[in-house]
């Protein structure tokens, strides 16, 4: 602020700041944006789950991930809130057991960012297989191995190359794994950008005849393919899908909770920030997560309109139908970067084109773990959990905390290859994380109550919405859409986990983490170690 | 005997009067702060005539009408470890003109701060029977020392071995270079020169010894700093994380093996780690939020220390 005094103006000074430790000038809201583009990441998450669209017919893809996307604005703004009250708390665990008690907060986190995250190491071995191993091994004429990677053994084989590549990048380090994401980050920018120019100058009959011929090619198909498919989706489904604009607004509703397994994640990596000293910080948080969410909305959004035009949203909602239901002509995912790479008609220019846009996954294969090794120090370094799996190796490796991720997601990762009754449970994997969000948010909305003095003493104090907490206002709208998710995943068999195996799942990851919590209680107070001083606060006065 | 240890208040009065507390609140015999106790930020209040005023506090822009609201303004200030002054636009502007007006400025309310802090530990502790040290860390002027060393119920740690029961603790607030060139700091073969040298004066066997070195040991997982960018913005928003700890100091830990070695300096870095048989830990820093985070442990006749808990009070 300049203002008049004495003999000219000058800037005044806000505060007078001497040479002392950790102050720095500030962080790019670009970093914390890549990173948070990442974890909402359209081309393995959302191209993944869009193709689940016609389970509801009515649904109306492109409204609800809109719809969705701005809502979820207030999720960045509860946890950039949380993030300025606490910025080193270290995430949900910390946030639940500050606010809400050390047994919630441990069950709730482990829960939700370490036992469901061996469950999404299958996942994420399945969209590797579709959108990455498949369509190459297609490309260099290696059919029996599309095959192959479609199988069981196929899906395993993936889950096991998926832990070892997320182990192997937490093993060399977060600042390594930055570099790798920065390079996949903007790889993978440069490939979506060459396949929205090659959708955009491609007729739609152009794309048939080469769709017709490429099916040929590479997956043996005769005749037209590309009109079989149509059929197999639609009419011999009975599935009609609706228009690419059309906007319905109950279809809208319904579609959220399944959207939530590609957008519920722009607060992924937002737990680890130095000083945070001011409004401003809590605005770039709130401009890094929430930009992210906006950004990969309208790209989703500009891609539906692309895959309207060229390759035709009955071909594409059909096309998804149809590989669901096992009646597809080519037999494989129709992955979207597939579909364009069948455009070109050089099998060298395919594969690029799929390699580039492979770099989404191998950028984001390391966050199936990274967090995950963060709650379980934090639960270590709070003695629930025995001091050992905090240790780290000489070269920084977190090898027991690596293990306890490595280890269990394997035996599941076969589970969920050899049983499709355990793979039918994908959306658990959302649904454990939304209940740990939850249990955030509610310590959010709260926080200004049970905290005030950390409350207070924070730079976001001053936002009000009608003279109650922004915070407060954010986690209430959070938790309302989170609510809705939940009540239809619990109630709405069209989700897949409204079943009595499904509810076993969940059941038993909680059942386990109270087990932890309890056995840690006990054992730790014949050692003569009193857990409750862990969150025990000290008077001031 | 229970020690509690905390590290790194910058200023905070909050995280101050809850360490002086801590000692009553965890039953612990000794209290230990590991130095940076002072702020670093001076927060003008600004007259705008007549009983009106304003000031920036986290870039939030007040203005403050009366006495109590001034008052209470700048009790907000020093929660977070800043020093308020009152001031008007012509003294403002003077000093932002001369630097070493306002440096002066800063150190008189700084050395008056810890001289109420002294004053207020004196009170606090009188009959407590708990032994309270303060070490100065890299962020302290050197002037400080003088002010603890008035103080007649808190004990100064830095460059002494001191008996605590049948233990020695060792304390120093120095460490290796930073990017900041703060008060305590100089190159590694210095630094290993000076713990060497307190070293020497110990008399206990390791396991009966105690290291309070504000510095953690590099490469431990407790010195994992965001790295920074040539214009020292926070590289990956944060997220790039790098050691930046002291050799000599894990050389000095490695080399004695004392059973205990409490550190702070990177706040981000809470956690433990042993070196050998060497528990050593760095209990973090919250202060901005007036959490005093910090480590309860029991030390038990020269036994392994497996008793201890991060507490964030």
């Amino acid at each position: 602020m300049t203002v008049t005094a004495g003999s000219g103006a000058f800037q005044e000074r806000d505060v007078f700041v001497r040479k002392a430790t950790g102050l720095v000038r500030g962080w790019s809201v670009r970093d914390a944006f890549v990173y948070a583009t990442f974890a909402i990441n359209l081309v393995t998450l959302g191209w993944f789950i869009f193709a689940s669209a016609p389970f509801i017919p009515n649904g109306g893809l492109l409204w609800a991930v809109v719809v969705s996307g701005a809502f979820l604005i207030f999720q960045a703004i509860v946890y950039a809130s949380l993030i300025s009250v606490m910025p080193r708390a270290g995430g949900d665990y910390v946030w639940m057991s500050r606010v809400l008690g050390g047994g919630i907060g441990f069950v709730l986190a482990v829960a939700g960012w370490w036992f469901i995250l061996w469950y999404w190491v299958p996942i994420y071995a399945n969209i590797l297989n579709i959108e990455v191993l498949g369509p190459l091994s297609a490309i260099v004429g290696w059919h029996s191995g599309v095959t192959f990677w479609a199988g069981n053994a196929g899906i395993f084989v993936a889950s096991v190359i998926t832990a070892v590549l997320a182990s192997l990048f937490i093993a060399l380090g977060i600042r390594t794994y930055g570099k790798i994401q920065k390079f996949c980050f903007y790889g993978g920018l440069f490939g979506l950008a060459v396949m929205a120019i090659i959708l955009l100058v491609t007729s739609h009959t152009g794309f048939i005849n080469d769709f017709n011929s490429q099916a040929h090619k590479l997956y043996g198909t005769t005749g037209n393919a590309y009109g079989a498919t149509v059929k197999a989706g639609t009419a011999k489904a009975g599935y009609v899908p609706t228009s690419v604009g059309h906007f319905n607004f109950s279809g809208v509703l319904l579609l959220i909770p399944m959207l939530m397994f590609f957008n519920l994640w722009s607060n992924w990596g937002a737990t680890l920030y130095g000083e945070v000293r001011g409004a401003s910080d809590f605005r770039k948080n709130i401009y890094a997560m929430g930009g992210a969410l906006i950004a990969t909305t309208i790209v989703a959004g500009i891609f539906f309109l692309l895959f309207a035009k060229t390759f035709g949203w009955n071909f594409y909602m059909g096309g998804n139908n149809a590989f669901y239901l096992g009646t597809g002509p080519t037999g494989v995912f129709p992955y979207p970067a597939t579909l364009a790479a069948m455009i070109f008609g050089s099998p060298v220019l395919q594969f690029i084109l799929i390699t580039v846009m492979s770099l989404w996954f191998f950028g984001w294969v390391g966050s199936v773990f990274l967090s995950s090794t963060r709650v379980v120090f934090a639960a270590s370094f709070d003695r629930i959990l025995p001091e050992r799996v905090a240790s780290v190796s000489k070269s920084g490796v977190p090898y027991w905390a690596l293990a306890l991720m490595l280890l269990p997601s394997i035996p599941l990762a076969a589970l969920y290859a050899w049983s499709h009754s355990f793979r039918s449970y994908t959306l658990d994997a959302t649904l454990v994380i939304a209940i740990t969000f939850l249990g955030t948010t509610v310590a959010a909305a709260i926080l200004p109550w049970r905290k005030p003095e950390i409350y207070n003493a924070s730079p976001i104090a001053k936002y009000k919405i009608l003279g109650i907490p922004l915070i407060t206002a954010a986690a209430l709208m959070f938790a309302t859409i989170l609510i809705w998710a939940l009540i239809k995943w619990f109630s709405d068999g069209a989700y897949g986990v409204n079943n009595t195996d499904s509810f076993y799942l969940m059941g038993g990851m909680y059942v386990l983490a109270i087990g932890i919590y309890v056995i840690s209680q006990i054992v730790r107070k014949r050692q003569g170690i009193d857990l409750k001083m862990v969150y025990g606060e000290i008077p001031a006065e | 005997m229970r020690i509690f240890f905390a590290t790194d208040v910058h200023g905070s009065e909050t995280c101050w009067r809850k360490f002086l507390n801590s000692g009553k609140h965890y039953k612990a015999d000794v209290v230990i702060l590991g130095g940076d106790m002072t702020g670093k930020a001076l927060v003008p209040i600004i007259s705008e005539g007549g009983d009106t005023w304003h000031s920036t506090l986290l870039e939030n822009r007040e203005t403050l009408v009366g006495e109590e609201q001034v008052t209470e303004f700048e009790q907000a200030v020093k929660r977070r470890g800043y020093y308020p002054f009152r001031t008007d636009p012509d003294e403002l502007a003077e000093l932002s003109r001369d630097e070493s007006r306002w440096h002066a400025l800063f150190d008189e309310h700084m050395l008056r701060t810890v001289r109420e802090w002294m004053e207020l530990a004196d009170e606090r502790l009188a009959g407590t029977g708990i032994r309270c040290f303060v070490c100065p860390g890299n962020d302290d002027q050197l002037e400080v020392d003088d002010v603890i060393l008035e103080a007649k119920n808190v004990e100064l740690g830095e460059g002494r071995v001191v008996e605590l029961g049948n233990y020695q603790l060792l304390s120093s607030g120095w460490a290796n270079r930073t990017p900041w060139d703060t008060y305590r700091e100089e190159d590694e073969p210095q630094l290993a020169e000076r713990i060497n040298k307190m070293v020497e004066l110990i008399t206990t066997p390791p396991e009966l010894t105690i290291f309070s070195l504000h510095c953690p040991p590099y490469g431990t997982g407790l010195d994992d700093a965001p790295e920074l960018t040539a214009d020292m913005d926070l590289k990956d928003a944060g997220h790039a994380v790098h050691p930046v700890g002291s050799t000599a100091v894990r050389e000095a830990i490695e080399r004695f093996g004392p059973a205990l070695s409490l550190h702070g300096h990177i706040h981000e870095a809470r956690g433990t780690k042993r070196l050998g048989k060497t528990l050593c830990i760095n209990p973090g820093s919250s202060y901005e939020q007036g959490q005093l985070l910090g480590a309860v442990i029991d030390i038990e006749d020269g036994k392994q220390v497996k008793k201890f808990v991060l507490t964030s009070g």
